[in-house]
C-alpha cells in the first residue's frame, strides 16, 4: 500500500474512532445527569 | 497472495489503532455507562417510582388502609406530590376519596414527563414529583402538594407570581447517606459529610476506608433531596468535583424511606452517622441526626373548603396512622 493511501486509512479510521468514543462520552455525561444514582452506586466495581 | 512484511505491519498499525479505542471505550463502560440506568431514553427507562403498585382503589396496592372516619364526596382537592410521598397521598385518596376519583392512564414517557407515569386531566391524584410539583401548586394545578422543603428557586418562584403558601409538617423522616455494600466505610460524622461535600476529603482513606477516590453524587437541582443536602450544608458550599472522581467510589443520599422501602436498596448500604444508624426506632427518638419534615403544601388563597379538613384530619390520630403505616415517622 502506497503511503499516502495509507495515512488516508489512518485517518479514516481514527475518524471514525474518534467520531464513536465522542457520542459515547456524550452519552455518558447525559445519561449520568439522569441517572438512579443508587443504581449507579449499587453497580460500582468493588 | 502474499503480503509483503510493509502491508502487515500497515495492517496491525490499524488493527492496534482500533484496539486501543475499544479498549479505552470498554473501560468507560465498565466504569460508567454500564451502571447507568437512565429514565429519559427511549431504548432504557427507568422509572424513579412504581406508582402502578401504589393506585389508589386497587386491591393489591401496596397502601396503608384504616378505618377512616373522614368521607369526602364533593369539592375534592387535587393531590399531587414527591415520588418518596406517592404512599401517602394515594392512601389519603384511597382512605377518604370516593371511588372514580382516580384515572390512571399508564406510563407513557415523554420529553416534559420524565417519571413516566400519566394521569387524567380531571384525576383528583397526580404525580409531578417535585420539580414539576412546586410549579403545579403556585399556578394553582394542584390543590395539596407534598413534599419536602422547597429550594430556594421554588420559594422564589412562589415570590415571583405572588403566591402564598402554606406549610404543615405532616411527618418526619430520616436524611441518609449511602455508599456501595462493599464499601469498608460504614460510619461517619456530620462534619465528615460535609467535609466531603465542600471538597476537603477527597480519597476514603482520608476517612479510614480504602484507597479511592471519593464520588460525591449530586441530584437534580431542585429535586427535595437535593433541596435537604443544600439545607444541611448550611453556610458551606458543595464544590465542583475533579471530572476523575465519577469513576471513584461515590457516596449519594436521599431519603431513609424512598431508598429502603420504594425503590429499593439492593447493592448499596446506608451509613451510620455520628454513630446511630437511620432506624425508623433511631428517628422517632429523635437520636438519628438529620431528620427532614415533609409538608402538605398549599395556596393560602385556594378557597377549596376540604383542604382545611384534609389537613386537620392528616394531623389527627387517623392522618398519622396513614403517616405511619406508610413507612414514615409521625409528627406527633
Amino acid at each position: 500500500m502506497k503511503h499516502r493511501v495509507f495515512l488516508g486509512i489512518v485517518l479514516c479510521v481514527v475518524g471514525i474512532c474518534l467520531a464513536l468514543t465522542v457520542a459515547h462520552l456524550l452519552y455518558a455525561i447525559c445519561a449520568y445527569q439522569h441517572c438512579s444514582i443508587i443504581q449507579f452506586i449499587a453497580k460500582e466495581l468493588w | 497472495m502474499r503480503l509483503s512484511f510493509r502491508a502487515v505491519k500497515q495492517i496491525l498499525l490499524l488493527l492496534l489503532i482500533v484496539v486501543l479505542f475499544a479498549a479505552f471505550n470498554g473501560s468507560v463502560y465498565m466504569l460508567l455507562t454500564g451502571r447507568l440506568s437512565n429514565n429519559f431514553s427511549g431504548t432504557d427507562q427507568s422509572k424513579m417510582v412504581d406508582v402502578k403498585k401504589f393506585l389508589p382503589f386497587e386491591s393489591e396496592s401496596e397502601l396503608a388502609r384504616i378505618d377512616s372516619s373522614l368521607k369526602l364526596t364533593e369539592d375534592l382537592p387535587v393531590l399531587d406530590g414527591a415520588a418518596a410521598l406517592v404512599p401517602v397521598y394515594a392512601a389519603i385518596v384511597d382512605n377518604v376519596y370516593p371511588k372514580g376519583s382516580v384515572v390512571y392512564e399508564g406510563g407513557v414517557f415523554s420529553d416534559d414527563n420524565y417519571y413516566g407515569e400519566n394521569f387524567a386531566a380531571d384525576s383528583k391524584m397526580q404525580y409531578k414529583n417535585t420539580v414539576r410539583g412546586y410549579r403545579a401548586i403556585v399556578d394553582g394545578e394542584t390543590d395539596i402538594l407534598f413534599c419536602a422543603a422547597p429550594s430556594s428557586e421554588q420559594k422564589a418562584y412562589a415570590d415571583e407570581k405572588g403566591v402564598k403558601l402554606n406549610y404543615v409538617p405532616i411527618g418526619r423522616e430520616a436524611f441518609v447517606f449511602f455508599v456501595n455494600q462493599n464499601n469498608p466505610v460504614e460510619d461517619l460524622t456530620v462534619e465528615q459529610i460535609r467535609g466531603i461535600y465542600a471538597g476537603e476529603y477527597t480519597n476514603w482513606s482520608q476517612l479510614g476506608g480504602a484507597n479511592r477516590v471519593i464520588n460525591p453524587v449530586t441530584r437534580l437541582s431542585g429535586s427535595g433531596s437535593q433541596s435537604a443536602m443544600d439545607a444541611f450544608m448550611g453556610e458551606r458550599k458543595i464544590a465542583p468535583k475533579s471530572p476523575l472522581a465519577v469513576v471513584g467510589a461515590s457516596i449519594g443520599f436521599s431519603f431513609r424511606y424512598y431508598m429502603e422501602g420504594m425503590v429499593g436498596d439492593e447493592g448499596v448500604k446506608m451509613l451510620s452517622l455520628n454513630g446511630v444508624y437511620p432506624s425508623a426506632k433511631n428517628i422517632r427518638n429523635g437520636s438519628y441526626p438529620i431528620i427532614a419534615e415533609f409538608y402538605a403544601i398549599y395556596r393560602e388563597d385556594n378557597e377549596n373548603p376540604n383542604i382545611p379538613v384534609l389537613v386537620d384530619w392528616l394531623l389527627s390520630e387517623e392522618g398519622q396512622q396513614i403517616v405511619e403505616e406508610s413507612g414514615y415517622v409521625r409528627i406527633n
